[in-house]
């Protein structure tokens, strides 16, 4: 029964069985820090003494001479300190969300969701976040490579234009291999540069590949196309296997959409339900109504069975043959199956799958259920994925044959994402000449002829269509830092064509986009304001359905591949995906928002799975296919609800990039490097897929699993700062303080105050009284945790804004993880049937703070506006407050945390101080906004606006979870939000600290609470 | 060497460095406070000249005082407004003129008239600004030498607070408090001057005292909390 009186939370799988009978001994030595041995008490005070005789020495210094450059010539509207936002569009995956930039004195230092873009509707994800970072990034390649060698871009311009021209003569293909690229212009250019030889080709592939959609609805609907997906018209979604909160797709957009299909705060509360069938443990499932592991080789089959039962439902006749046995149970299947077509035409059936079959599936019964025109649409389709799995098994096969002259690779790196069976590296070998476009050097790198860097996406101009008449704009809001060029400059350039990719995407918008707006301004007038907005949307959505569906196109899937063994899938990690960002120290160190784990990939295992091999979290296994296909070995990690035959390995790991991280965090005698054996973070899991019948497979079966013994220790964040109370150290009442409440949508519509637990009211006499109004401002939080998807895009923007350090494995191995938001993932249930839910954690800024008591020097006090303020200049770090910190919010910097990349100091937020060694910090509710907000009002004489101050993590969260603002400001969304709100809670209210921060409760669409409607059992 | 030598070069020694460190003293402070400070300038600027005898007001080359957290030191586009026509020194035109008017008034006693050529103000291009047209690449006839680039003039910051304090002009100017009131009698400068410590509790006496009395009869709320400079 999801009631927060009686489940049990924990955190990681042995964590439940340790609180039946209080917490065993190795648990508590956990809590312990050990005492280095190598400080002895004289060499301390020896330290101590010499040290503050230094200090006084270097204390009393002549005063710095430091430099104010202004400008030599303003530009108007310039001025120094003040910052400037652009809108332009994001370029971290092919998504193409919309970005507002915020530049301080000519450098992004911020990046943020614009509000009022179609899709992505203000949300940004942690990639996209973090995508600052691969801007300052000082190995990015700074000129034109020949044979290794940097050369100037007319030398590489006139070779790369002879040789090819040699290649065309002798008759052999030009082929350019790239990702889905989604600008317009670009594809114009591509098309006019490959048109210009006599067999020029393209072929399109995104390694994490959804071919079989476009596949699919090419025999269904005779459209090769991904279509457009509308999760907000859903009221049921049934999901196989895609991760679309994730991962999948456009997840900014989808998590957007899918808010929107589940608003509880209206008179009449709505809710959709989504059922989550996969193999592995994803964020998406994590936040499913229902969730049910699933081998990927039952996919298939499952999803005949459903089609069978919505056809049957809605009358049509299907012929079907016996099925075999399978793992969910007939009732779920007909019980899923009626509320799809309760739902008709507000349903939808997707998979995440790579399979033609289980696609062609899906189309067919949201065809059945008249879905296409609704919830999905084919007559729009998706810029997004293009990629053709077919088009590169026949590139590779013409590279084999030598037919392929020129291979030019564009926005993807085939030799780290492209399966090993496929012999890519072999084909290269036939290919004359390879052409390179990247920003930086990767497994390619190494055996392309020549590479042309081109500019990170915040540096050029760009253009995005990613559905029919939706045109984003991107603009370039600093100058390249490196000699880079564009990509259509380049294809220009070498069939003689001189304009800048400004000048071409002008001229494209000029003749193509401006005659479909309509628009009475002049075009550059036009262009102007598309440029400050963003984007255009001329797009008219037809909403029409797909009339013709061949029916005969649907295969049946009647028995399970894979059987009894083990099967390896891989799959993409919120924050890393295919691995192009793996160079990005701020998401190799963001908690996986279901495993929690920092700075590597590993073997998932069911809990089942696990105990059946005798392994445990880190025990080290080798993971090997029985054909030619290299084995791997990684360790073993513990995450519930994975399949019991399955073993899950993360893609976008073990790549060249994180050989920058041998040096990263602080150096120290007991410190031990972020990097593995290899010099790398984690294994790459791609060379061990394969490309079959042109579909490139995310599994494979046939898997054997072996301990190989070793250990290798995972820096997990799972049971840090862990703010439950072991059984044997609580007051009687309090082992497990319930931090999160939920209930079911069926159970909140009965009483909106179920989930809660007993509410608990103080009475006048306090051990701290009361000695700061709250009748002013009183800045407040509101979290709602149904919305919350944990997808951690506010870990991410909370570090960009406010300069948090990275630290690196061995340090957040130690606890000593820096994130002042982080997510906490608490399961429910019992071994591998668990439920998850996510709880963002941040400062509470409580009213009777605890750690503002015990602080000596008074570094953390109450402001007048109900702040919890820490003082850095202040503060000596006894680090007093941490402890008695109820939340375990407060982080500690126990060393400089110095960037290895001195160009990543770019990056910092000139607003927000560079705390060094010794200091405490924590969440600040980013006071630096509201300060500003207030100046702001000030000098124009107003009072601050309601929604005058947003906080980074409420800005770039695409769900809507996070709201903030004055609470006593009767106009604030915080305080219309609260105000009565039946779902309102405070986590540890019984403590009496009187957090800020509240928090509503998750509310779940569960099937089991809405089968026994009004058996009322809780407790 | 016997003892009594070494001990008389031993008091000789600390004699000296003695005397090292109490003639240096006047130029080591407390840590970050740099009251006094009056460092040289790459140009010899002179407020005195500008805001004083030529009463040019303050925002007219710190533009950002009203919109942005600093002041702003101009650009060297600023300074041209004025001195891509003024292009000698105060000092050098003053003596120009009064050359040429007791040159006039010579002439007068002389009972001769003066040519045109004789009472043309030939003033020489002052030294200082050389150096401003010097960083915008301006050759003799003060054109653009495109062969020479355009520098940024490296001024030494003379108000310095530490990287933990976050002072915004804006606020201040709100509240409708004078330049002067933290800055010193700019105009009566003729190198810029550190005149207040900047530290905190000048600071914060401030704010107290503003919340107290007012800022020209007008009530404000300075607020004292400690967010209100550190985040």
């Amino acid at each position: 029964m999801p009631d927060s009186k009686t489940k049990q939370y924990w955190r990681s799988p042995g964590e439940e069985v340790d609180s039946a009978d209080g917490v065993s001994g190795n648990d508590l030595d956990a809590w312990r820090e050990p005492t280095p041995a190598y400080v002895r008490r004289r060499s301390f005070l020896k330290a101590v003494g010499f040290g503050v005789a230094g200090l006084t020495v270097s204390g009393c210094q002549q005063t710095p001479e430091i430099k104010a450059i202004p400008l030599p010539i303003q530009p108007a509207g310039v001025t120094a300190g003040r910052p400037m936002h652009y809108a332009t569009v994001c370029g971290a995956c092919t998504a193409g969300c919309g970005m507002l930039a915020t530049c301080r004195d000519g450098r992004p230092t911020k990046l943020e969701g614009l509000p009022e873009h179609p899709t992505s509707a203000g949300g940004l994800c942690a990639m996209g976040q973090a995508s600052l970072l691969g801007l300052y990034d000082q190995l990015r390649f700074d000129a034109p490579q020949q044979d290794g060698n940097a050369t100037t871009w007319d030398e590489a311009d006139q070779a790369i234009v002879a040789r090819l021209k040699n290649i065309d003569e002798s008759g052999k293909a030009i082929c350019l291999l790239t990702g889905s690229v989604a600008s317009p212009t670009l594809n114009q250019v591509i098309d006019g540069f490959l048109g210009s030889y006599q067999d020029g080709r393209r072929v399109n592939f995104d390694s994490l590949s959804s071919s079989t959609i476009a596949d699919a609805h090419q025999a269904t609907h005779g459209v090769r196309a991904v279509p457009q997906f509308y999760f907000d018209k859903a009221e049921v979604i049934v999901s196989f296997g895609a991760d679309f909160l994730g991962t999948w797709i456009s997840p900014v957009q989808f998590t957007t959409q899918r808010t929107a299909g589940r608003q509880l705060d209206r008179d009449e509360p709505f809710m959709s339900f989504h059922a989550q069938f996969e193999s592995c443990t994803s964020l998406t499932g994590a936040n499913a109504d229902l969730r049910m592991a699933l081998a990927p080789g039952e996919f298939g089959l499952e999803l005949t069975r459903l089609a069978v039962k919505v056809a049957e439902l809605t009358n049509q006749s299907v012929d079907v043959e016996t099925l075999a046995e399978s793992s969910i149970p007939q009732q779920t299947i007909e019980e899923l199956a009626d509320r799809l077509v309760h739902a008709k035409g507000h349903s939808l059936v997707i998979s995440g799958e790579n399979d033609l079959k289980v696609q062609k599936l899906c189309n067919f019964i949201n065809h059945s259920l008249g879905n296409y025109g609704s919830t999905l649409n084919i007559s729009q389709p998706s810029g997004i994925r293009q990629g053709n799995d077919g088009e590169l098994a026949a590139l590779v096969a013409d590279m084999k044959s030598g037919a392929v002259g020129a291979l030019l690779v564009h926005a993807t790196n085939p030799l780290f994402e492209l399966p090993a069976s496929l012999g890519f590296v072999e084909a290269l070998d036939n290919v004359d000449v390879v052409v390179q476009f990247s920003t930086r050097p990767d497994e390619t790198t190494e055996y392309a002829d020549f590479v042309c860097p081109i500019p990170h996406f915040l540096e050029g101009w760009n253009d995005y269509e990613i559905r029919p008449g939706l045109y984003s704009l991107g603009q370039p809001v600093i100058q390249t830092l490196f000699d880079t060029r564009p990509l259509m400059e380049s294809l220009g350039q070498w069939t003689g064509e001189t304009a800048g990719s400004r000048d071409l995407i002008q001229r494209f918008w000029e003749s193509t986009v401006y005659p479909q707006a309509e628009s009475r301004e002049s075009f550059p007038k036009f262009f102007h304001t598309a440029l400050h907005d963003g984007f255009v949307d001329v797009g008219t959505d037809s909403g029409e359905g797909a009339d013709s569906f061949a029916l005969e196109a649907v295969e049946p899937v009647t028995v399970v591949t894979g059987g009894n063994e083990f099967s390896l899938v891989a799959y993409a990690k919120v924050g890393l995906q295919n691995g192009t960002h793996a160079c990005n120290p701020w998401l190799q160190e963001m908690p996986d928002p279901v495993s929690k784990v920092t700075w590597d990939n590993y073997a998932c295992l069911s809990v089942a799975t696990a105990k059946l091999l005798g392994v445990e979290e880190g025990d080290v296994v080798r993971l090997s296919l029985d054909d030619s296909s290299p084995s791997l070995e990684l360790p073993v990690y513990v995450l519930p609800g994975v399949h019991d035959q399955v073993v899950a390995v993360a893609f976008g790991y073990g790549g060249v990039a994180t050989e920058r991280f041998a040096g990263i965090g602080p150096s120290w005698i007991e410190s031990r490097p972020t990097v593995n054996a290899e010099g790398r973070v984690g294994q790459n899991i791609a060379p061990l897929m394969n490309l079959e019948n042109n579909v490139l497979r995310n599994w494979r079966p046939g898997l054997s699993v072996q301990p190989t013994g070793e250990k290798h220790e995972l820096a997990s964040t799972q049971t840090w700062h862990r703010i439950t109370v072991p059984k044997n150290l609580a007051p009687p009442g309090a082992e497990r303080r319930p931090i999160v409440q939920e209930t079911s949508f069926a159970a909140f519509q009965k009483d909106p105050h179920s989930g809660h637990i007993e509410h608990h009211e103080f009475g006048p006499d306090k051990l701290y009284p009361p000695d700061h109004p709250t009748d002013g401002r009183q800045w407040a939080m509101a979290i709602d945790l149904t919305k919350c998807t944990g997808c951690s895009a506010c870990v991410v923007a909370c570090q960009a804004e406010n300069n948090i350090s990275v630290v690196g494995k061995d340090e957040v191995r130690r606890r000593r993880d820096m994130h002042w938001m982080r997510i906490d993932r608490y399961f429910s249930g019992e071994g591998d049937d668990v439920e998850v839910v996510h709880q963002p954690m941040m400062c509470q800024h409580c009213d009777n703070a605890s750690c503002e008591n015990v602080c000596p020097v008074l570094a953390t006090i109450q402001t007048s506006e109900g702040l919890n303020a820490q003082v850095y200049n202040r503060c000596v770090g006894t680090r007093y407050c941490a402890n008695n910190c109820a939340y375990k919010v407060r982080r500690f910097n126990w060393f400089y945390y110095d960037r290895p990349d001195g160009l990543e100091n770019m990056a910092l937020n000139p607003e927000v101080t560079v705390r060094s060694r010794g200091i405490m910090e924590k969440c600040s509710f980013c006071v630096q906004r509201i300060q500003n907000a207030k100046i702001e009002a000030r000098v124009q004489g107003i009072p601050v606006a309601a929604d005058a101050v947003q906080t980074a993590c409420q800005q770039s969260c695409p769900a809507d979870a996070i709201v903030f603002g004055d609470i006593n400001h009767p106009e604030s969304p915080v305080s219309r939000l609260m105000r009565d709100n039946p779902r309102a809670f405070r986590v540890l209210e019984e403590l009496d600290v009187e957090p800020s921060v509240h928090y509503l409760t998750k509310v779940r669409n569960s099937v089991d609470v809405a089968a026994s409607e009004g058996d009322e059992h809780h407790g | 060497m016997n003892q009594s030598a070494f001990t008389y070069l031993l008091i000789i020694g600390v004699v000296i460095s003695l005397i090292a460190v109490v003639s240096g003293s006047r130029s080591y402070h407390l840590p970050d406070n740099q009251q006094d400070y009056q460092p040289m300038q790459p140009i010899a600027y002179s407020h005195h000249l500008h805001a004083g005898e030529l009463s040019i007001d303050c925002q007219y080359c710190h533009t950002g005082v009203e919109t942005s957290r600093h002041a702003g030191i101009p650009s060297s586009n600023v300074c041209m407004n004025c001195h891509s026509i003024v292009t000698s020194s105060w000092g050098a035109v003053q003596a120009e003129s009064k050359r040429i008017d007791e040159l006039k008034e010579q002439a007068r006693e002389e009972g001769r008239e003066l040519s045109e050529e004789e009472t043309m103000l030939t003033v020489p291009e002052s030294e200082e600004l050389r150096k401003l047209y010097d960083a915008l690449a301006l050759d003799t006839e003060r054109l653009r030498d495109p062969d020479r680039q355009i520098t940024p003039i490296e001024w030494v910051k003379v108000h310095n607070l530490p990287d933990y304090v976050y002072f915004d002009h804006r606020a201040h100017l709100a509240a409708d408090i004078d330049c002067q009131t933290c800055h010193g009698n700019v105009e009566t400068m003729e190198r810029m001057r550190q005149v207040e410590n900047l530290s905190m509790g000048w600071c914060v006496n401030c704010h107290r005292e503003s919340n107290r009395i007012g800022v020209k009869g007008k009530p404000v709320n300075a607020s004292t909390d400690c967010t209100t400079c550190h985040y």
